[in-house]
This record gives C-alpha cells, structure tokens and sequence, in this order.
C-alpha cells in the first residue's frame, strides 16, 4: 500500500488551463496519476489533454467524483482555491504554488481540519506513489516502488533520497514533500502517523533543514513509530538563522537550530544520516 | 520585511494605539530644529532595522537643541551590527512610571496567532520570560477567530492594570491585534508601553514585520513610503553583486564554490562538503526553475571570487529543467570562460536534453570543457561532493 495517493485516487487539478498546470497535468498523466478533471473558473467545458475542465471544485466531484486535488496557481489565489476543496469534501490538496502569504496558509490549515482534508504544501514538490500516481513536480526518474516511506520540506532532497533507496534496491512506498514555506498545510508527525500504519512501509526516512518548529513537533511521534525512522537535518554547518524579535525567542524557544532538531529527533529513537548513503547502511543495520 | 520605529508608529497612530508627536531628522540640523520644535529634553534614537541599538549606542539623551544635534550627528555615525544610521528619530523624554511588554506573533507548532503580554518590558524581556516564565502571559488564537474586549481586559488586569486603566490597556491590546491581522504581519511588539507618571499610556518603541508574499494586498503601505527594501546588513562587494542580480547569495570561509540547485540542496550540500574534509566559499538558491541566464551570472560569482579553488554543481531537475541548466553552464563557458576546475552532476527533469547540448557544446569546443567534469545518476551525489574537495586540494 502506499499513503495518501495511488493509482485509483480520482485526482483534479486546480488551475488546469495554465501553462504549469498543463504542462504537468501531461506529464503526471504519463506517469499514469488518475486525473478525472481540471478546474478553471470561467473556463467549465474546455478540455485539457483530454481532461474535462469545470468551474468550480463542487462540479467536478458531483460529475467525476474526485477526491484529490494538486494546486498550479498563483500564490494570491491559493487561499481560496485550498479553501474551495475543502468545502468541497476531498481528501487532499496539494499546493505546489511557494510564496502564499503566511495569514493565507493559517486560515487554509483551519478549514482543513475542519472538513478533514489533508492540505499539503505550500511549496511542495509533492507526492508520488512510484508506479501509482505522482501528483506535483517530481520528476519520476528516481523512483521504483518499494518498502521505505519518505517525508521531506525540499524537493530536491525528495529526489536525493528517492535515488539512494531506488539505487540500493529498498525503493519506495510513497514520497511526500511537506514543502519549503514558513507555514505548512501539513506536519511531519501527521505523516509519520499514515506510514505507521501502511502495512507495506517498512521505514521512514524523513528530512528537516534548519528554521521552523515541523521537526521538534515531530519528536514525540518519531518515540511511539512501531518503525525505524532515519533523519536527516539541512543547515548543521549554516551559520545561525535569524529570531523573530522577542516574541519570536518567546514562542519558539531554543527550537530551529538543526543541532536543536538532531538533538530531539536522536533522543527520540531516530536514526541520524549525516550523508544520503547513510541511510541505506542504517536500513540494514536496523535488519531491512 | 521589517519597518523602521517611525513607519510602525505611523501605523500604531493610524490604529489608534497612543504615540507622541517625535520628528525624523536626517541630519544633525534638522535634529536640532526638532528638538527645538519639540521643547524640552528629548531623546535621539537611530533608525535601524535591527534590535539592539541601545546597547549599539543608538539612543543618546539630549537636554537641549544643540546637545540634540551633537547626538545625532554621533548616532549617525554609527554602524550597528553592519547596518549604517540614515535617519534618527528625536523624540519628547517621558517621565515613565512602568514599563510593559505587548507582543503578537504566530505560533507555528499550533497554528495558532498569539498575543504576549508582561508587566516587565524592557530590553530583558527574554531574560524574564526564562527566569520567570510566570510573568509572560499569552492569548492564543486561531486566525479565523474574533478577539473580544474582554479578552484584552483580561490580559490587562494580568499585567496589573485596575479601574479605568483596564479599558484604556485592553484596547491598545486589541488594536495591537487588529493591526497584526490588518497588515499580514509576522511580528507586532510594543517594548516598552509604558505608563507615565500622569497616567497616560504610550508606546514608546514600535517594531512591525510584515509578510513580503502578502505586501500585494496593502497598496496603501506604498503610498505611506514603506516599500519593499533589503534587510540585510553589511554585505560583501558579492553579495551586493548577486543581489542585484535576484540570487539569494552569502559568502563563507572556504575554498568550494557551491552551485546548487534549489534551496534544500543548497543547504544540506554545504553540510556534504564539510563532511568530507572540504570548506564551501558560500551559500546559493537558484530558486525554482532559474533561466540559462540565472545559472550564468551564478557561476560567473564563484569563478570571478580568488578564494574559489574548485566549483560544485548540482542540479536534480523537478520545476527547473536540465536543458536550461545546461544553456546557463554552456552561456558561461563560451561568454565568460572557466578559469578553475568544475565539477557537477545532473538529472531530473530533462536531463536527455541537458546531456544532449553539453555534448553538441563539447564537440564544437572541447577546449571549453577541459576543466568541467559532469556526472548523471549513475554518480552518487556524495562522490561527486568528494571530487569536489579533491579539486579544491589541488
């Protein structure tokens, strides 16, 4: 089994008729993703690479039942467009787009958990489910389904990971990208939680960078995985970042630096890789 | 991006948050002038974006006019932590009774905006709230959720108010909230509010941060004059060069330049490189998708800089293209020309296309590759890393 998509999720793509949304609406339709429809207010009965395309998010799942949608718009319409799906009833939205503003992306994380949509991103490069359905940017050439789940705020270290577990035969069960910007739609310990109870994944690799809370919040569930999970933080050599005023130091503590982060994931039962052929070796030595 | 004291107290004023009339002066005259207008002993205060001018020497006391131009023309002399005083701000001197500490940020582990309240405020404040975390008392709240009177009363009576005073604090309260959700702000912090002695309140310091993403929607902060500007402080002749150029650049010790891809890699490649022996000379973002043009001028950074021993690429293409990445490598390469060793890897998005131009390249010009090494997926990124610091050893 993989998390969050595979290859029956009904997937609709938000901003269908623009040239990112097209452009990638080809190509995860090549990989084989299940797009059913496309939105574009204003633009309800076009078609895009022989996707229907509708109005608004409610008409798509009344007439093709989809129960997943992946974002390709500007950043000042996302509030709307994440907000809009949930209201709908899907189960998730992935936000591709970076730069929401932050008041935006708080508003979108409270009406995803009031209609129980998991909102992923912003800023993501995505989720794929190899050889199921890959929704968002990444390119595929890494991935080969397999026994190890992958979370990860980069896309590019999405990627890096994925060619070490494909390259070393582990391969992967799903990849998520939690996303790069300051506010996230969802957190790592929310994901941890779906690899914890997918039966197919064995391990969980998942990868932090220096800044924000998403890795400490992820410390007490990283203690009860009945799974072993690697980690690895960005940024132990980057020179210290900067506080957000005294309010900031106030709210968030000592919390941000990545020596903070290793310090609480290791005390949490996690498995450091400071190299991504580290994990490989950690995955045998923990018997996979 | 954060505003100056003066631009947020033009905020706070504008909300009804109670500041005194203060005079911006550029120059020592003009702080002269607003002393004088002012009457009375004033302080000078420098216009900085950044905390800590007080301990910097940035606030002079001034008894007269003249003692208030000789402050300024000191503060304005001043570097603090990199940043340079162009502006100092003459303020009327209060006869302060008590001191508070109001704050709203966002609590990022919850989701949630919080308010922060302390009856000591100060430039301790953060020592406070670690010594005696009693004495910091929040409001959380969600984004979609009102903030009532009685909930910046309550926060008032906390901090000691009584009688009339809880109104009056609990108001400044809630419109220090109001303008936090109005401007998309990341920060809104009053340090100190004081009391003075006849009992009025003021904010004495103002410190606002707002959200970049979100300046599209506040037209009038423009109108007010409080634009988009740079935070950062001293930068090197570099780093001012990539910033004209749009790439998120910083210069570090070593000896390896690092062309990364996008931020998470440029991060996390840094790490590599120390991690087998070597010194990376900077952090880079190409950001998502980065024109041939871009990934020139990048390279064109690290080969023009005399520290730069050997250069590291590394491009793993998802919205950006390796077809574009190898026009950026082969741009520079025939405009500008490498004068050091180069060593990359390249996949992802495109890549048949990006092999494909470096061979055409290399067949038309070998004598431009002699020193460029690239890898595809078939290379562990970590053995690339390691020729890396090989190269740069000599």
């Amino acid at each position: 089994m993989s998390i969050l998509v595979n290859n029956k999720t009904r997937v609709l793509v938000q901003g269908i008729t623009g040239g990112s949304g097209s452009f990638h609406t080809k190509r995860m339709l090549d990989y084989g993703t299940n797009i059913v429809a496309g939105t574009s207010p204003g633009k309800g009965g076009q078609e895009v690479h022989g996707v229907p395309v509708f109005d608004t998010v409610a008409e798509a799942v009344e007439e093709t039942g989809v129960e997943a949608s992946v974002l390709f718009l500007p950043a000042q319409f996302v509030r709307d467009a994440a907000i809009e799906a949930a209201y709908a009833g899907l189960k998730l939205a992935v936000v591709v787009p970076e730069h929401i503003p932050i008041h935006d992306m708080l508003k979108v994380r409270e009406a995803a958990v009031r209609h129980g949509t998991r909102v992923i991103g912003g800023n993501t490069a995505g989720i794929i489910s190899p050889g199921e359905a890959n929704l968002g940017i990444i390119p595929d050439i890494a991935f080969k389904k397999g026994r190890v789940g992958t979370v990860s705020r980069s896309g590019s270290i999405t990627y890096y990971v994925a060619d070490t577990l494909t390259r070393t035969g582990y391969g992967e069960t799903t990849c998520v990208g939690l996303g790069g910007d300051p506010i996230l739609g969802s957190t790592f310990d929310e994901i941890l939680d779906l690899f914890d109870a997918d039966n197919e994944t064995e391990a969980v690799v998942m990868v932090g960078e220096i800044g924000g809370v998403y890795e400490e919040r992820a410390a007490e569930r990283v203690s009860r995985m009945s799974k072993p999970v690697v980690f690895m933080i960005g940024g132990i050599t980057a020179p210290p970042g900067k506080r957000m005023g005294h309010a900031g130091a106030i709210v968030e503590g000592e919390m941000g630096t990545a020596g903070h982060k290793v310090e609480v994931l290791e005390e949490a039962g996690g498995h450091w890789a400071r190299t991504f052929q580290d994990i490989p070796r950690i995955l045998q030595e923990q018997g996979l | 991006m954060r505003l100056y004291e003066h631009e947020a107290k033009s905020l706070f004023a504008k909300a009804g948050i109670p500041v005194k009339e203060e005079i911006l002066a550029a120059t020592p005259r003009e702080a002269g002038q607003a002393a004088e207008k002012l009457g009375g002993p004033v302080a000078v205060k420098a216009q900085v974006l950044i905390g800590g001018r007080g301990k910097a020497g940035g606030i002079k006391l001034a008894e007269t006019p003249e003692e208030a131009a000789r402050a300024a023309e000191e503060i304005l002399a001043l570097k603090i932590r990199g940043y340079d005083v162009e502006k100092v701000l003459v303020a009327p001197r209060l006869d302060i009774a008590d001191e508070y500490y109001l704050g709203v940020t966002i609590d990022r582990i919850n989701y949630k905006l919080v308010v922060i309240a302390c009856s000591q405020g100060g430039v301790d404040i953060e020592e406070t709230a670690r010594k005696n975390p009693e004495k910091i008392h929040r409001l959380s709240l969600g984004i979609d959720e009102p903030f009532y009177p009685f909930q910046g009363m309550a926060l008032a009576k906390k901090l000691g108010a009584s009688g009339g005073d809880l109104r009056t604090v609990g108001s400044i309260i809630a419109r220090l909230y109001g303008l936090y959700k109005k401007y998309d702000a990341k920060l809104v912090e009053i340090n100190p509010l004081v009391r003075l002695a006849d009992g009025q309140y003021v904010a004495a310091d103002a410190r606002m941060n707002l959200d970049d993403d979100a300046l599209f929607r506040h037209k009038d902060l423009a109108e007010m004059g409080i634009e988009k500007r740079h935070e950062e402080g001293e930068m090197t002749p570099r780093e001012q060069q990539a910033q004209g150029w749009g790439i998120p650049y910083l210069d570090l010790d070593g000896n390896i330049g690092m062309f990364p891809g996008g931020a998470g890699f440029g991060i996390m490649g840094n790490d590599f490189v120390e991690h087998f022996g070597g010194q990376p000379a900077n952090f880079m973002d190409s950001g998502g998708g980065p024109k041939p043009e871009r990934l020139a001028q990048m390279l064109v950074l690290l080969d023009e800089n005399p520290d730069v021993k050997a250069i590291f690429g590394a491009r793993f293409g998802g919205i950006s293209r390796c077809d574009d990445f190898a026009k950026g490598v082969i741009m520079f390469l025939t405009e500008h020309g490498l004068s050091k060793p180069m060593v990359m890897r390249m996949t992802g998005n495109m890549w048949q296309e990006g092999v494909r131009l470096f061979e055409e390249a290399k067949k038309e010009h070998p004598e431009l590759f002699e020193q460029v090494e690239i890898h595809g997926i078939e290379t562990p990124i970590e053995e690339v890393a390691q020729r890396a610091v090989e190269l740069a050893k000599g």
